[in-house]
């Protein structure tokens, strides 16, 4: 029978955690561990580092610190082998430690999530190829939660638009056909975008190679009748939504605080230190970095592990205070249960009971300090400044009127990263900013922030995050179905959006949101809408005023290929046929109709907590509506605003080798 | 009927029976000499290789080459092929469990043979063998150990990836002999050594050479059980002792009685052992029964998991234990119920009325006489035997009400597999039990190395296995032997290739390539979807360009970069520069991995690519990490000189900023000099931020003449200077600015800064100044900065009683006073 879809995650999850500790195990002895940066945190979301040490694993070294000692004889290498450069770093740090040590290493490299060519060649010149036992450990997507699936790349977004580097495009080809081949192909793929179009064609030629393949025995080609199809969102068709600041409550924590592999690092000031009993479940249960001196700082776990957490995430931020307090005084009235328990079976239960009442009333410590913190920020003057000039933005008022407060901002000396993001959404969605201005603004940013953000501006540009407008909208998509194929658009046009999906809903009801927008506090995120074409047709008819080609019984993109069409990049379904109809058919026939299926949603280049809010919104949407759906959302990585201009603007200035 | 006696052969050592068949005969030439060859067998009834011993004197024969060959033959004698051999001694000759040719030479190197045809790898096995040289070698089923004649010992535990590792230097002395227990049984999953040195066994591992303290050394032979549990040791004096090969228990001796010792010892199954001298064989039981056989000529012994074979010049024979199965029916007076089952067979057939009495006797164990029915044909060798067995199980399950037939349907099965392959012309006589083992996949393997295509299709159709590999195999033969023009072969191959699933075109490719015809390998290799497979052996082939072509095709950045790796090492730069520049993918991940480790690549790339911007930029970069200011200023001043000649107006803007960057700099270095505050060095501060410290320190001057020297717009200038001095707390210098009529950026950023500050007092002092908010603005303002009374007197003016009131609630003693006078004066007019 085929594999439950629904537990996909946590096939994952299992799967990946015996895979390594059997490789660890492979390894006879004590041994130390040495993890690339890039997979500490990653390695938390499947298995904990008490396992690790079952398993023999003694010490763990970073990588990227080169302190590895000598302290045992077996060493064990933990590393991505896809980025030439880290595979140079073993090479060179293994060819250190046979030079000046004492002991004679016995040195295993386990590449993750495959064994490349290039790493060969690479142990090869440096002359330890034949002195290591090479290991591969496939992993792709790691779970972050039941119905997420995350690549948990750190760099995919710079690679896909800065760098142009295909990797990402195909580690998310082999974690699709991982699973493919578990549960049977994707009946449909439907796209938008052109790295959306690349990854389906590996995909297709994937099939192509696996049928090739002599030794895929398991695999067969057949249409999976759990799923129902894949969408795939390359992010470029929408920059502007994760340039906008997030409202939910887990977005607002990632854009302030930052959330890596489902844990947030605060300050301790703000949570209080970690008491003891918790170390197991908090802090610890991950691998220590090494370098444990960051005594101000504390891990909490932001994931559904925490029953009050899965209450609070998607909500808008704005009602995190009153959900707060009401979780508050249930549980007081819990505690106080105690004073009505009558006989010692009630006690008796109440005193089981006891645990989780601990647990949640630590939590409920956390999130309230927490959230306080947040209200600090989410008051100040700038904040709430940025967030009125997005607004306005995103409203599609004339973006020349929000300068003078950018200007304003730039003068106050506002984080560089808030001043870039609004004038990377201005330039998103408005096709372009003025010349003039852009000239003006780039001047500005070089005299307040230093000359060295030349480089920043110049990596926004080629990432098209920052670009001047050419002739007024010349590069924008033609509007609707009327514009000829000659006319030429590179640009998603958000004015016509904005009207043809409803992308601005101004008022809903806060309490009990209707829409999507909510997450944005009353902006429709274009990724989802995009989405939403695909699995709610007739909500958007109702949002929408004039009468689309729409069916009841319409699949697809059907209905919305006009509209569609002032969005960057190619619209495309393809249907997955089965090399055998027959057979397909009757087992089709055999699954029967009353099955729920999946939708995998993949969202190329990034997604936002808001934008993974929203689509949970959808789901539970259909779910009232008696659709038989779930979705599955899968991504190269979570992102944000915040961390995408992270990722761009240089971080040494003129005199960082003179000061160094 | 057949008259076969099937205890023919059978032999009683102990309570146990053994038994020798003939499985081939008349295997070799007559003339062959076999004494004067080393002969070594493939596991599981594989291969024989012999190799002539030169040491030893042979007759001259005319006609017969005298180029040195190994030769293979199958069990039945049929010739398989030559291998000619000109390098040399050799100092192991060993089978792995897949049919590979192992051949060691003195300097240590390995050949390895795959697929019985001549193709081999070598390797080295390094360590100090060439220069100590190679004594002799010991083999498992996929893996070798060598002695070096100062005693060291390397291991390779994979041929498919050889690794040589030095095991743990065993002590000097004579080795007497030496054996290994295969890594699969040892406690430490590693390979261990056993060697007779002195009086006494060494066993060796990667670790450690332990002494196992015997002193009724010195051992001649040292053999381990198939099982590894067993050791057998033949000391000086002609005894046999078996011991545990841990050597704790002493289990058997047997004293051979010989003088001479005996040339080799080998286990024959787990539970008896086998001495052979040219041509005599002792064969020796649990508990020292033993039985002698004896020969003309020399005989080689061929040892397997489950007994021996035994090859002469006139036959092949196999020597085993007799199966529980086959012992339980057939043994003389048997009287189990597998055997009246088998007997009432015969009753059957003469119609005897016993028949029916003897099943009913025995049916309380029916299903297990049908069982031991049904393996005893498995085991048995003599087809009618086979026949009659399964004839007795069909009757035995036929009486039965429920039984399920899966047993002896597979069983039939497995039979006609066996009996197909063990047919003389074929020559795989392989045992059910070495069957079970070998798997059916790897028999049908076997056959392949064989060539035996045809019947290799049938099995595997049989067996419902996969038949692409015979099939590659055969196309790659067919590349490899054909005269055909390349076109007509790759038609022929194509055609019967078509449609079949996991064909590999790349192996075919690959043999047409290693023949010579790379176009029909080109060509081939076209068929191939898989990229991975075709791009390694494009740039093997030097199409370099399609190579890549293929590589950016399948989207996978290993094999893009692998490519670009070769590409960049085999052509001269401007070659490769031109190669990458018409492929945006080549030549984005040409950019990015060349920013970490080649920027003067990079620097050519956008030299010759014409981006001027892109170049100016790696110098910046460059620049941020000079250690001083003038080489800081050297680097932009590189960089700037790259853009002047270009129009571009990015060129330009990028220019102008640089010029102003190193005039900053200068700038900040002269600060440095002048201001020695604790504040820290200026150099790398954007200009706000200079204009804000030099204001924040009491230099305002300096501050205006950077804000001059950069034409910094004047809102920018007086926030800036807002900011600096509120946080420097220099109030003096804002009440000087706040004398001013008009700031450009209005006077509520002054309120609000100097408020944030905690100087309220100077903060009230810009209230009047706002113009244009409305009096609730104000008053709130006013309270703020604590002044009541002020805020009153603007809701005075306002006429605002409501505010007023709740003015009121804030305020206290002189305040309240007033704030009452100015309710009263609002009051009576109402």
């Amino acid at each position: 029978m085929a594999p439950n879809i629904d537990k996909e995650a946590e096939h994952i999850r299992d799967k990946a955690r015996k895979e390594l500790l059997g490789l660890l195990e492979g390894v006879r002895g004590k041994k130390n561990l040495v993890i690339g940066k890039d997979l500490t945190g990653g390695l938390g979301l499947f298995v904990q580092f008490s396992q690790l040490k079952e398993y023999g694993v003694d010490k763990v070294f970073e990588l990227e610190n080169g302190n590895t000692d000598s302290s045992q004889r077996n060493i064990v290498y933990l590393v991505h082998g896809e980025k030439p450069s880290l595979v140079q770093t073993v090479a060179e740090q293994i060819k250190k430690l046979q030079k000046n040590g004492s002991v004679e290493h016995e040195i295993s490299v386990i590449w993750v999530p495959r064994r490349t060519l290039v790493s060969n060649k690479i142990l090869e010149d440096a002359g330890v190829l034949g002195d290591v036992n090479i290991l591969e450990l496939p992993i792709f997507f790691l779970p972050l939660e039941d119905d997420m699936l995350s690549l948990e790349m750190d760099e995919t977004f710079n690679d896909l638009y800065l760098r142009h580097d295909p990797g990402p495009l195909y580690l998310a080809a082999k974690a699709l056909m991982q699973i493919q081949q578990r549960h049977g192909l994707f009946p449909r793929i439907l796209g938008k975008g052109d790295n959306a179009r690349k990854l389906a064609n590996l995909l297709l030629r994937a099939r192509k190679e696996l049928d090739a393949d002599e030794a895929a025995t398991q695999y067969t080609s057949m249409p999976s009748t759990s799923i129902e199809q894949l969408i795939i969102i390359d992010r470029d068709v929408d920059f502007a939504t994760p340039l906008l600041t997030q409202l939910t409550y887990e977005g607002l924590i990632d854009e302030l605080v930052g959330i890596k592999h489902n844990r947030a690092e605060v300050d301790s000031s703000i949570i209080g230190a970690a008491p003891q009993q918790r170390s197991q479940a908090g802090s610890s249960s991950t691998p220590p970095p090494p370098a444990v001196r960051q005594g101000f700082k504390r891990k909490i776990q932001l994931d559904s592990s925490d029953p009050l957490y899965e209450q609070l995430r998607s909500a808008n931020f704005a009602l995190i205070g009153p959900h707060l307090n009401k979780i508050a005084r249930r549980l007081e009235s819990d505690y106080e249960g105690r004073h009505h328990a009558r006989g010692i079976n009630e006690l008796r239960e109440f005193v089981n009971k006891l645990p989780t009442f601990q647990q949640e009333h630590q939590s409920l410590a956390i999130h309230t300090n927490l959230a306080d913190d947040l209200i600090k920020h989410t008051r100040s003057d700038t904040f709430n400044r940025e967030l009125e000039v997005q607004q306005n933005i995103a409203a599609g008022t004339d973006p020349i009127y929000q300068h003078e407060t950018i200007e304003e901002l730039i003068a106050r000396d506002a984080p560089l990263s808030t001043i870039l993001r609004l004038l990377c959404l201005e330039s998103a969605v408005a096709g372009g900013l003025r010349p003039k201005d852009l000239d003006s603004f780039r001047r500005q940013i070089l005299h307040a922030y230093g000359f060295h953000h030349l480089l920043t501006l110049d990596a926004l540009e080629t990432m098209e995050l920052l670009q001047p407008r050419s002739s007024a909208s010349a590069l924008l998509l033609p509007v609707g179905g009327g514009g000829s194929q000659s006319e030429k658009g590179t640009k998603t046009n958000y004015a016509y959006l904005r009207k043809g999906l409803r992308l601005i809903i101004d008022e809903y009801n806060e309490q009990d949101p209707e829409d999507v927008a909510y997450v944005y506090s009353g902006y429709a995120p274009l990724s989802i809408r995009i989405v939403q074409c695909v699995l709610q047709k007739q909500y958007l008819q109702s949002l929408h005023k004039s009468p689309l080609p729409l069916t009841s019984s319409s699949t697809g993109w059907t209905g919305f290929e006009d509209i569609l069409k002032s969005v960057k990049g190619p619209t495309f379904t393809l249907a997955q046929k089965p090399t055998d109809e027959k057979a397909a058919k009757v087992k089709a026939a055999l699954a029967g109709t009353g099955v729920s299926k999946t939708v995998f949603v993949m969202f190329l280049g990034g997604i936002t907590f808001a934008e993974v809010a929203a689509l949970r919104f959808i789901g539970r949407k259909m779910t009232e509506s008696g659709q038989r759906r779930k979705i599955v959302i899968c991504t190269t990585g979570v992102i944000s605003g915040r961390s995408i201009m992270d990722g761009v603007i240089e971080k040494s200035n003129l005199a960082s080798g003179i000061t160094a | 009927m057949t008259n076969h006696n099937p205890r023919a052969g059978w032999e009683k050592i102990g309570d146990q029976f053994y038994q020798k068949i003939q499985l081939y005969e008349s295997i070799f030439d007559p003339d062959l000499e076999l004494e004067n060859y080393l002969v070594a067998g493939a596991p599981y009834g594989g291969a024989l290789a012999l190799w002539r011993d030169p040491a030893k004197i042979a007759r001259y024969r005319t006609g017969q080459s005298a180029k040195p060959t190994i030769d293979i033959y199958s069990s039945s004698g049929k010739l398989i092929s030559n291998i000619n051999w000109e390098k040399g001694p050799i100092k192991g000759l060993g089978w792995s469990d897949d049919e590979k040719l192992l051949v060691v030479t003195e300097d240590g190197t390995v050949h390895c043979y795959f697929g019985l045809h001549g193709d081999f790898q070598p390797f080295s096995l390094g360590h100090g063998a060439e220069e100590f040289g190679v004594k002799s070698c010991r083999f498992w089923s996929h893996g070798l150990v060598a002695l070096l004649s100062n005693n060291a010992l390397i291991a390779v535990s994979s041929f498919d990836e050889p690794r040589p590792r030095l095991l743990a230097q065993p002590p000097d002395g004579e080795v007497h002999s030496w054996s290994l227990i295969p890594p699969a049984y040892t406690l430490s999953r590693s390979v261990e050594v056993l060697l007779a040195i002195d009086k006494t066994i060494f066993v060796v591992d990667a670790t450690e050479a332990e002494d196992r303290g015997l002193s009724d050394g010195p051992f001649k032979h040292v053999s381990v059980s198939p099982n590894g549990r067993f050791a057998a040791l033949f000391t000086e004096d002609g005894k046999v002792w078996v011991v545990g090969s841990d050597f704790q228990n002493k289990y058997s001796e047997y004293d051979s009685k010989a003088k001479t010792t005996p040339t080799q010892t080998h286990w024959c199954g787990n539970d008896s052992v086998l001495l052979a001298w040219e041509d005599e064989i002792h064969m020796v039981g649990p508990n020292g029964a033993a039985v002698k056989y004896y020969y003309d000529d020399q005989v080689h012994v061929v040892p397997d998991i489950d007994g021996v074979r035994l090859i002469t010049n006139e036959a092949c024979e196999f020597l085993h234990k007799v199966p529980d199965p086959l012992e339980d029916v057939f043994k003389l007076g048997s009287s189990s119920a597998a055997s009246v089952l088998l007997d009432s067979i015969e009753l059957l057939e003469k119609k005897s009325p016993k028949a029916d009495e003897n099943i009913q006797r025995i049916k309380p164990n029916l299903p297990e006489a049908v069982e031991t029915c049904i393996q005893a044909a498995g085991y048995e060798f003599n087809q009618s035997l086979q026949k009659q067995l399964l004839r007795a199980a069909s009757f035995g399950k036929s009486v039965l009400d429920l039984y399920s037939s899966d047993e002896f349907v597979d069983m039939c099965e497995d039979l006609r597999v066996l009996n197909a392959v063990r047919d003389y012309r074929i020559g795989l006589y392989i045992s059910y039990e070495q069957y079970l083992r070998l798997t059916p996949e790897r028999l049908i393997a076997r056959l392949v190395d064989r060539r035996e295509y045809l019947l290799a299709i049938k099995l595997s159709e049989f067996l419902h296995l996969p038949l692409n590999k015979i099939y590659v195999h055969w196309a790659s033969q067919k590349v490899k032997a054909s005269s055909a023009d390349d076109d007509s072969i790759r038609d022929i191959v194509v055609e019967r290739l078509r449609g079949k699933p996991g064909i590999s075109f790349e192996t075919i490719a690959r043999a047409a390539y290693n023949e010579g015809r790379s176009h029909l390998a080109t060509s081939l290799l076209n068929h191939e979807p898989r990229a991975g497979k075709q791009v390694p052996l494009l740039l093997n082939m030097e199409e370099d360009e399609i190579a890549l072509d293929k590589a950016i095709e399948s989207g996978d950045p290993d094999l893009i970069f692998f490519v670009l790796l070769e590409l960049k090492k085999k052509l001269p730069l401007a070659a490769f520069l031109r190669t990458i520049s018409s492929k945006p993918v080549a030549a984005a991940l040409v950019e990015s991995s060349a920013r970490i480790e080649d920027r003067e690549l990079l620097k050519d790339l956008y030299y010759q690519d014409d981006r001027p911007v892109q170049g100016s930029n790696l110098l910046v970069e460059e620049a941020m990490q000079q250690p001083q200011v003038q080489a800081v200023i050297d680097k932009l001043k590189l960089a700037v000189r790259l853009l002047t000649d270009t129009k571009d107006p990015t060129a330009v803007l990028h220019g102008r900023a640089l010029t102003e960057a190193t005039q900053l700099l200068k700038m900040q270095e002269a600060f440095d000099k002048d201001i020695t505050d604790s504040s820290g060095s200026y150099l790398g501060l954007g200009i706000n931020e200079t204009m804000f410290r030099l204001i924040k320190s009491g230099y305002s001057k300096r501050a205006a003449k950077v804000q001059s020297e950069f034409k910094v717009p004047e809102k920018t200038w007086w926030w800036v200077r807002l900011r600096a001095l509120t946080a420097g707390r220099l109030w003096g210098e804002v009440e000087e600015i706040g004398k001013n009529k008009k700031s450009p950026i209005g006077w509520e950023p002054f309120y609000n800064e100097v408020l944030g500050a905690g100087n309220t007092r100077l903060a009230s002092s810009f209230i009047a100044k706002c113009g244009g908010l409305q009096p609730a603005e104000r008053i709130e303002m006013w309270v703020k900065c604590g002044m009541v009374v002020k805020a009153g007197e603007e809701a005075l003016r306002a006429k605002d009683t409501n505010a007023l009131e709740s003015l009121r609630d804030k305020a206290n003693g002189q305040q309240l006073v007033e704030i009452e006078r100015m309710l009263s004066h609002l009051r009576p007019k109402r």
